[in-house]
This record gives C-alpha cells, structure tokens and sequence, in this order.
C-alpha cells in the first residue's frame, strides 16, 4: 500500500518535470528558429545596405561630377552664358548707378573650361556605337535629341 | 510485504554504477583529448585558426569654407576571374534555362569593362585561380559586372581618393599615391586629421582558405577620418585658375598666380595658380606643376615693395604723403646707376606721384636717410623672411638677407623691391596689413579639423600685430588708390562701381649670376578703399607676348577682383577718393 501511495504521489511530479522539459524544449526550440528567423533578416539587411552604400556612392559621384564647375562651365557656355567683368549696381533708393555698364562679350578662351578634371569622362550624348546589327540601318535619332543636346548633359562621371 | 527497500537500494546502486561509467568514459576522453591526441587536434585546428584582418578607416574629405567637397574617397574595384573554373554560363531567361558560351559572356564582359574582347579571351584560358582582368573600376560599373551572375568573375574593393572638382584648388590640396598614402599637399600636411583609425575583425576560415559564414568577430571597430576644412571658396578659386590659365596663353607666360586674402580675418579666399595639378592624375603634371608656387616660390617682387618702403617712411617721419622730391631719371650709386622704367626730365614728385609713377629714383630720395636697419625692421614685421603661420609644406621663407649683409647698392635696391624675393601669399599678406589699417594678421588657410558632429579643432589661433599705425596704413592705400585712377596700367584694374588701391611690380628674374630678359609682373592691392574687404595680387612669370611687362598682371587682377567683390555681394563704394597732389611746383 505504502508502494503505491508513493507512486501516486510521485505522479504528479514526474507530470510536473516532463511538462517542465517539454515546455523548455520547446521554447528553446521556438527561440532558435527566431534567432534563426534574425540572422536570415540581418544577412538580408546588410545585403541590402551595401546595395544602398553603393547606390548612394554612384549617386553622390555623379552629383559631385555634375556640380563641378567645368560642367557648370561646360553648361553655361552651350546655353550662351559668359562672364561678365564689368558689374553694374542700382540703388533702389534714390535710383543711382553705380559702375558704367559694359557688353559682356566673353572671350572665348575664358568661355570653355581651362582647368583640368580628369575625374569627368566626357561622353558624346547624341552618337551610339554602331552595333553589327545597325551597320546596315543607321539609326535615325528621335527628333528630341537636338532638344537633349541644349538641356543640361547627361553626367559624364563614369 | 515490504518489498521497497531492496528494490530501491538496487535502482540506486544501477543509477551510481551508470553515472560512474558515464564519468569513465568522459574521463577517458578527456585524457584522449587534452594529453593523448593533443598534438594532432591542434594541428588540425591550426588549419582552421583564426584569422585576423584589419579594416580600413575612410579617409575625411576635404571641403572648402562652404563645404564644397574637393577630396573625398569612394570604392573602385579590381575585376578578376579564376580561369581554372571558367565555362559556359547557365542563365534562366523567362524560366528558360539558357547556357551562355564563354565567348558570349566575354564580349558582354568586355563591353562593360570597356576592353577589347580579343584582349579578354585570352586571360580566360588557363588553370590559374586568378587573373585581372581591369583594375580600379567604378561602383556602377562593378554594379553591372554583378549582375552577370558570372560564378568565374570575382572583385576586390579598394579605396580611392577622388577629386570631384580636378584642378581647382589641386595646388592646394595635394594628392594621395595609389596605395593610399599622403604625397602632397594638405593631404599629407593634415594627414593625422585626414587618416582615422583602422579597425580590427576575426573570422574562421577551414582548410580550404574560405571565410566560414557567420564566423566574424568585430575586435575594433574602424574610426573614420575627419574633415579638413578649407577657407578658400572654391568656386572663385575655378574663377581665378580659368582667368589665369587664360592670361597665361595669351601672354605665353611660364605660369601664373593669384592669392586673395579677407581682410579683416586673414582667411585666404583663393590662392590660384595655372597651371596646376590634377590631383587625379598627378602623374601627367611635371613635377613643377604638383606643388603650390603661391607659397613655395619666392621672386623678387620688385615696385610692390615701394608700398612697404613709403609705409615705412611715414610711420618713422621720414615723410608724408605730400613730401617733395625731385627725381632724375637715372641716379649713380656706389658705381651702378638706377634708373626708372620710363625716360623723363627730373620730376617733381610728392610721395603719392613717385607711387603713381612708380618712380626707383624717387623712392631712393623718399628712403635714403632712413636706416637700413629700420627698413629692415619693418620688412621683417610686413612677414618677409620667413614662411607664413600656414606653415604650408615646403613654403618658402623668401630671402630677406640681414640689413647687416646688406652692400652699397642692395640698400638702395631693397627700397624698391630688388635684391630679396618673397612669395605672393606674403606679399599679399603685407598688403592685407596696409588694408587693415596696419594690423597683420596670420594668413590662414584650413579653418580646423572637423569631425562627424560639425565640431572644429585645430582652430588656428590669430596673431594680429600693429605693424604701422592706422593713419599711416590708411595714407599709403589712399596714394595707391591714385595708381588705380591715374596710372596708366593702374586704370585698367579697376573694378566700376568700387574705389580699389594697388600697385604694379615688374622685376626681373635671376638666371645664373645676372637677369635673364624675362620678368615677373604682378599686381598688388585691395578693395574696396572705403571699407577695405580683400588684399589680393596676381603675379605673370616670365609673360612673353607684352607691349609692356607691368601690365601683364592688370587684366587678369581686374577679372578676378570683380569676380570676388560680386560673389562676395561687396557694397559698391560711395565716397570719393582723398585729394592728394602727385606734382609739386
């Protein structure tokens, strides 16, 4: 009798630690597959910063190669710009001039960039390479390629 | 009935003698491990130890005083391919399986990498693990060559310096060599600003060498460099190279330069020359072309040095501006004859008329009874003789030879500009100090070292020095405001709409022990004269297709003052200019 009250008594408390084990076990198991879920999504993120690092690296270079000043230069003189030396001033309060004004006719060495930037690769916007397949049928440009050649280039950071 | 206890006893004896067994057999395998086969496991370990590898810092950018980037560092990428490996290419096109030859990938290979396919195919075919194919591609194209998919192609990254605005400001900045290291230029001078601090990471590879996922330990984290700030604004300084590689075509000059310093701080806005180096591509400038002349390059500045030399009369009361000389046009001193650079009769001159004619014997009459050591003196507190507080690598001092070592003649060629040379940041700086009411202030050039949340340090500290009282600095720039509205070659410097002061420099250049027939033509002076903002000069080197050698310097100083009093939105002038007699009768 005293055998079997033991082992009615420690019923409860095998129940007890196996319910335990079981429990454990499976929140150990729930916690790897999340740590697993983790490592998968961080690998994935990180992928996709140095896809963003470098997409804002190509983006960066091409600002800067835009907004260099030979460009701008470069720009400016196909648009007809050129600088003037001679500025002139009018005082909105009694209307006086200030300076004599000038023509600003721009020689033409000081219209074309004279400084060097090797860091910009020019490139023609308007000729395509002749493929194989278009040496027989030049390709016709589209009639807005003049329009593209007046607007402000394409960046020639390459 | 009682059948617990032997049974239990027995259950615990079978639990003692399996823990003792489980405890043995770890035992055992302790010893095998740590004593037996200790050798062996460790070097198998050896073959998949750790690895340590250091991760490079970025270098800082340069920027100039409005941030503008002119130095900055990106990725490029070696290209390469493992020939033992290379075979056709399978793709899937619209959930197609396609295989690609390896000729076929080759020319798309080559017409990314911009190389000639024939050039190509041939690195393809061997049994080598390794073959480059281009170095030092860009992002987009690396991007592009990713996206092939080619399981043979493979890349290294490396960092590179770029220079977004070339040679604006290259004489400046300097430049890095390919493995990364300063040469030149503030790159290396603030190379402990520019340069962070390498990083450290572990990882294991096995015995093949391959990296094992997920093995990576960060050990130190990479400190990136921090920003050199500039005080120069970039976008004038384009506006002087362009006006000065210009001026130095058609005058078919050697080379040109321009400094403009403010005022009121000693920053420099621009110090330009033409030509000047790419820092791309240092390799295609002779070495001449790689430094920066406006501080390494002395010349003798020649009728500049007469403003220093009045200044100096005034200030010791030795005259004023309206003292009264006769100047002959030749003078015999100590068996040399000086003579002005135009034949007249003897002249009668007041200080502000020998300036406007920038008469040699007329400032000899102006300055002969003034010590030698006085005038050395004041020469020596204008900055000449010694490097600038920029302390610019490799800045020249100039020669100012001891008025003790001075003979005869050099202390009479000294008053105007002869016989001593400087560099045009000092004579800018000298002229910097008669437009700030005759404090000088230290030049500056880099603003400070700024890190990633904007703060500054290195802040050069400034050193103002009265070097001549207000009222003497203020009489000279009004009589070189009458070089400007009288002077013949003054005339075409100004700037309509300001008051300007300045002064012509012709001198000739030393070749072996004499003068060669080629000179150094500068103009020196500030602007606007009624609330001085910038002291600038322009120096010609050896200008070879002039009328007249002082008015090389005139059109090209004319353009770029305009150019900085417009940028810098300068009030126009409303005074006029002080009546002050050249002529005496």
């Amino acid at each position: 009798m005293r055998v079997f009250a033991q082992t009615r008594a420690r019923g409860p408390m095998v129940m007890i630690v196996v319910m335990g084990f079981l429990a454990i076990s499976l929140l150990h198991l729930l916690l790897t597959i999340a740590t697993s879920q983790a490592v998968y999504e961080l690998s994935d993120l990180k992928r996709e910063k140095r896809e963003l690092d470098t997409t804002s690296q190509i983006l960066s270079e091409e600002v800067s190669s835009l907004s260099s000043q030979q460009n701008l230069l470069n720009t400016a003189s196909k648009l007809g710009m050129v600088t003037n030396s001679n500025p002139v001033f009018l005082r909105l309060d009694d209307q006086k001039v200030f300076g004599k004004p000038k023509p600003a006719l721009g020689s033409s060495s000081q219209s074309r960039n004279l400084v060097a930037n090797s860091s910009m690769i020019k490139q023609a916007p308007a000729k395509q390479k002749a493929s194989p397949a278009s040496t027989e049928q030049p390709q016709q440009l589209p009639e807005v390629a003049e329009e593209t050649l007046n607007a402000i280039p394409a960046s020639p950071t390459r | 009935m009682n059948h617990a206890g032997p049974v239990s006893v027995r259950r615990v004896r079978l639990l003692i003698t399996i823990s003792v067994i489980l405890v043995a057999v770890f035992a055992i395998r302790l010893i095998d491990f740590q004593i037996v086969r200790a050798e062996s496991i460790n070097a198998t370990s050896l073959e998949k130890r750790e690895v340590t590898r250091i991760i490079p810092a970025v270098r800082g950018d340069i920027v100039d005083a409005n941030g503008k980037v002119l130095a900055t560092t990106v990725y490029r990428y070696d290209i390469n391919a493992a020939p033992a490996i290379v075979r056709p290419v399978e793709r899937r096109i619209d959930g197609i399986s396609q295989v690609e030859s390896v000729e076929s990938v080759a020319t798309e290979l080559a017409r990314i990498l911009e190389i000639d396919v024939a050039e190509l195919l041939p690195k393809l075919i061997g049994t080598s693990h390794y073959v480059n194919l281009k170095k030092r591609v860009d992002a987009e194209t690396h991007r592009r060559i990713v996206e092939l998919g080619i399981p043979w192609i493979f890349s290294d990254a490396y960092q590179n310096r770029l220079y977004p605005n070339g040679a604006v400001a290259g004489n400046l900045i300097g430049f890095v060599g390919t493995d990364g290291d300063a040469l030149a230029g503030i790159e290396r001078q603030f190379n402990a600003c520019l340069a962070g601090v390498d990083g450290k990471e572990s990882f294991e590879k096995g015995v093949d060498g391959i990296k094992i996922p997920a093995s990576t330990v960060l050990l130190q984290e990479a400190k990136p460099g921090r920003n050199v700030v500039l005080t120069i604004d970039a976008d004038l300084q384009y506006q002087a190279q362009q006006v000065l590689a210009s001026e130095v075509k058609r005058l078919d000059a050697d080379w040109a330069s321009a400094v403009v310093i403010e005022v009121k701080t000693g920053r420099i806005v621009l110090a330009a020359e033409a030509p000047s180096v790419d820092p791309n591509e240092p390799g295609k400038s002779p070495p001449e072309e790689r430094g920066a002349r406006v501080f390494q390059y002395a010349f003798e500045p020649g009728s500049t040095m007469k403003a220093i030399t009045a200044a100096t009369a005034i200030e010791t009361g030795f005259a004023n501006v309206a003292t009264q000389v006769r100047a002959p046009y030749a003078l015999r001193v100590f068996d040399h004859t000086i003579t002005d650079s135009f034949s007249h009769p003897t002249e009668k001159w007041t200080l502000t008329g020998v300036l406007r004619f920038s008469s040699n014997t007329g400032t000899i009459k102006i300055a002969e009874n003034i010590p030698a050591k006085t005038r050395y003196e004041y020469m020596d507190r204008f900055g000449f003789g010694k490097p600038t507080a920029v302390g610019f690598e490799g800045e020249t001092r100039g020669v100012l030879n001891h008025y003790k070592d001075w003979d005869g003649v050099t202390n009479f060629t000294t008053m105007f500009g002869q016989a001593l040379s400087v560099s045009p940041v000092q004579m800018a700086s000298a002229y910097q100090t008669l437009a700030n009411e005759g404090v000088r202030l230290n030049p500056v050039l880099v603003a400070g070292c700024q890190d990633s949340d904007g703060n500054l340090t290195g802040v050069p500290k400034q050193n103002a020095t009265q070097v001549v009282s207000a009222s003497t600095a203020n009489d000279v720039m009004h009589m070189l405001e009458k070089v400007v509205e009288q002077g013949g070659i003054g005339k075409t410097t100004a700037v309509s709409g300001y008051r300007s002061a300045g002064k012509t420099g012709t001198a000739e250049i030393k070749e072996g022990s004499g003068y060669g027939r080629y000179y150094a033509a500068s103009f020196y002076g500030m602007a606007p004269v009624d609330n001085p903002q910038y002291a600038m000069g322009v120096m010609i080197y050896k200008p070879k297709k002039v009328w007249t050698n002082s008015m090389a310097a005139a059109a090209g100083y004319q353009k770029i003052l305009s150019q900085v009093l417009l940028a810098n939105r300068v009030p126009p002038s409303t005074g006029k200019s002080p009546n002050l007699p050249t002529e005496w009768k």
